[in-house]
């Protein structure tokens, strides 16, 4: 459904994506991974037309999108990186204008609007000023842009962006709705909305593309960590206890000053944590709090690029990437 | 053209709804209540001495040239600055907030783009021109005059505010800042007057001929004087589709930097 064929763009000597190739079937959902500068935004600005490459072809159902940029973008919803809107217009006045800039046939526009409003739980407040709303709800009226024309294709640039867990959580199971009836790709640089949303991953780094692959190859990347977090009441005493959980455990002090990261040598086997757990009760530490670490963005990525062994010198101070940017 | 309608729809509903629009209006009026009973008092002088004096073949004697031509002055001298306030917002203020994106993510051309936004500024400016022509209008109620000469002359000032129109909105689609769009704006609207001046001051015949058609007071006097002529009209229709078409490159050039 969309191809996309050694792009590259140049912003004066800068490159910001190179040599950039993938497909996307017909009814998948896409995540488009990668941290900060990657050359998401670029890319996808490229598919919606919004920006010609340097190099390189982009189609979108087979038309490419520099030939026929009209018929292309008739297919496409596009929520950019800053959601589209005007802050002097109301919300539905918003939606309206978007249907009818995209074509949207005059029968169907109150029907339309109506169906982008209650997706995005905007019904509410459609009377009001888009100025006036807070940020989550206009990146809202931004996700509803994208949907109000009900594109083939939608391409949504960090949808979840400023949004409140339950929010992200309603944003995320509505694309999973969406999943078959449009294809999607979304850009995020959260590897846990990967998770709960995309089929597929595409992970680009410096404007290349490193991995891409389904969904389950990359949780067996993260499968390769071996390390837990816990959380204990008795604090002094913990370090030294925890240290002979078994031969060759590394413990370090983890952010939380009641917070210890264990990582374990070599491969572990399945019942590690419930070892782990009656070993912690068995000492009297008192458990607060106990689970793997995850891996994150960071590690994936470094492993991907660099193998595993850089990973674990990064680890420490990146850990918590994503839980703080969520 | 379907794109253009919807473009311009919106911004005109804009126009009405937004309150600096409205102030923009009401300062007009202000200003041209002000100046227009004047204009009167110094046209009514004007015939009372020529009344005594007994000459009244003066050109200056008539009500269009006494007092519509001067009220016209006025206008145009308001719309050099009026006209970049409407425009000014048009594009900058899309590029400003990333709101241009969507445009460019439509299905609609370049063309639709500016000719929507283009419309749309006219639109306004015809609003404006309109509330200006109440006070020539209000004359019918104490005076008979030409109603044609009149129309024609107030054709020709839309004329000159739809070259100001397409030249400063060419200036807001250059800039992200609507400030520097209206400094722009009023400095070209008040150049393109200067233009020409060379008449004045080059020596060879064809040097002077060319500045005699580009000089927009020329094309403007027998509009004003209530004479269409086509060279005049095919003049200022040219200089509006010269930006216009500048300004559809501007658009289209965002994409590819
Ligand atoms: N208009 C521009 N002019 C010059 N350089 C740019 C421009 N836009 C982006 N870049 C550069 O291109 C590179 C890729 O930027 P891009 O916005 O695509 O990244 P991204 O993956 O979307 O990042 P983020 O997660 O921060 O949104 C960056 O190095 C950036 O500095
Ligand atoms: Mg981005």
């Amino acid at each position: 459904m969309v191809e996309v064929i050694g792009l590259t763009k140049l912003y004066g000597e800068n490159r910001a994506i190179h040599d950039v190739s993938f497909k996307v079937n017909r009814g998948e959902v896409v995540g488009f991974l990668g941290p900060n500068g990657a050359g998401k935004s670029t890319t996808m600005r490229i598919i919606t037309g919004a920006m010609a490459p340097t190099e390189g072809i982009a189609r979108v159902d087979g038309i490419d999108v520099f030939e026929n940029p009209v018929a292309v973008k008739r297919k496409i919803g596009y929520l950019p990186e800053t959601p589209p809107v005007y802050m002097d217009m109301r919300v539905r006045d918003y939606l309206l204008y978007v249907a009818e800039l995209k074509g949207v046939p005059k029968a169907d526009l109150k029907k339309n609007v109506s169906y982008a409003l209650e997706r995005t739980q905007l019904t509410q407040v459609e009377k009001r000023l888009i100025g006036n709303l807070s940020k989550g709800f206009r990146q809202r009226v931004g996700i509803a842009q994208a949907l109000v024309s009900n594109p083939e294709v939608l391409i949504l640039d960090e949808p979840t962006v400023g949004l409140d867990p339950r929010q992200v959580a309603e944003i995320r199971s509505l694309i999973q709705e969406l999943r078959g009836q449009h294809t999607i790709i979304l850009s995020t640089h959260i590897l846990s909305e990967v998770e709960a949303t995309c089929q597929r991953v595409i992970i680009i780094h410096k404007g290349k593309i490193v991995a891409e692959d389904s969904l389950e190859n990359l949780t067996k990347l993260k499968s390769g960590t071996n390390k837990a977090i816990v959380r204990v009441r008795e604090v002094e005493r913990a370090q030294k206890v925890l240290e002979e959980f078994a031969p060759g455990v590394k413990v370090r002090k983890g952010r939380l000053s009641d917070e210890f990261e264990i990582s374990f040598a070599g491969q572990t086997s399945g019942h590690v944590m419930d070892d782990l757990a009656q070993f912690i009760i068995k000492n009297n530490l008192g458990i607060v709090e106990l689970r793997l670490a995850h891996a994150n963005l960071e590690e994936v990525f470094l492993s991907l690029t660099y193998g595993s062994k850089s990973s674990d010198q990064l680890s420490n101070s990146v850990n918590h990437v994503e839980e703080v940017t969520l | 053209m379907r794109g253009a309608l919807v473009i311009f729809k919106k911004e005109m509903k804009a126009f009405l709804s937004s309150p600096n629009f409205l102030l923009v209006c009401g300062l007009m009026v202000t200003i041209l209540s002000w100046v227009f009973p004047n204009a009167l008092k110094m046209f009514e002088i004007q015939i009372r001495s020529a009344m005594f004096s007994g000459g009244f073949n003066n050109q200056s004697m008539n009500i269009h040239y006494g007092l519509f031509l001067r009220h016209l002055s006025y206008l145009n001298l308001i719309l050099i600055f009026v006209v970049p306030a409407l425009t000014m917002r048009l594009f900058s203020e899309e590029k400003k907030l990333k709101t241009f994106d969507l445009l460019l993510t439509s299905p609609i051309t370049s063309y639709e783009i500016v000719l929507g936004k283009m419309m749309a500024a006219l639109g306004a400016v015809l609003f404006v021109m309109l509330l200006s022509a109440i006070y020539p209008v209000s004359m019918a109620f104490f005076a008979d005059f030409n109603w044609g000469t009149l129309l024609v002359a107030y054709f020709g000032i839309f004329l000159v505010a739809s070259v100001y129109t397409a030249m400063d909105l060419f200036c807001s689609s250059l800039t992200e800042s609507g400030i520097v769009a209206y400094v722009m704006a009023v400095i070209m609207n008040v150049f393109i007057w200067f233009v020409g001046m060379g008449v004045d001051i080059v020596d060879s015949s064809t040097a002077r001929a060319i500045f005699e058609h580009i000089s927009l007071s020329q094309h403007l006097s027998s509009l004003v004087e209530g004479t269409v002529r086509t060279t005049g009209i095919v003049y200022f229709l040219s200089l509006v589709f010269l930006f216009g078409f500048l300004n559809e490159r501007v658009v289209e050039s965002a994409r590819w930097r």
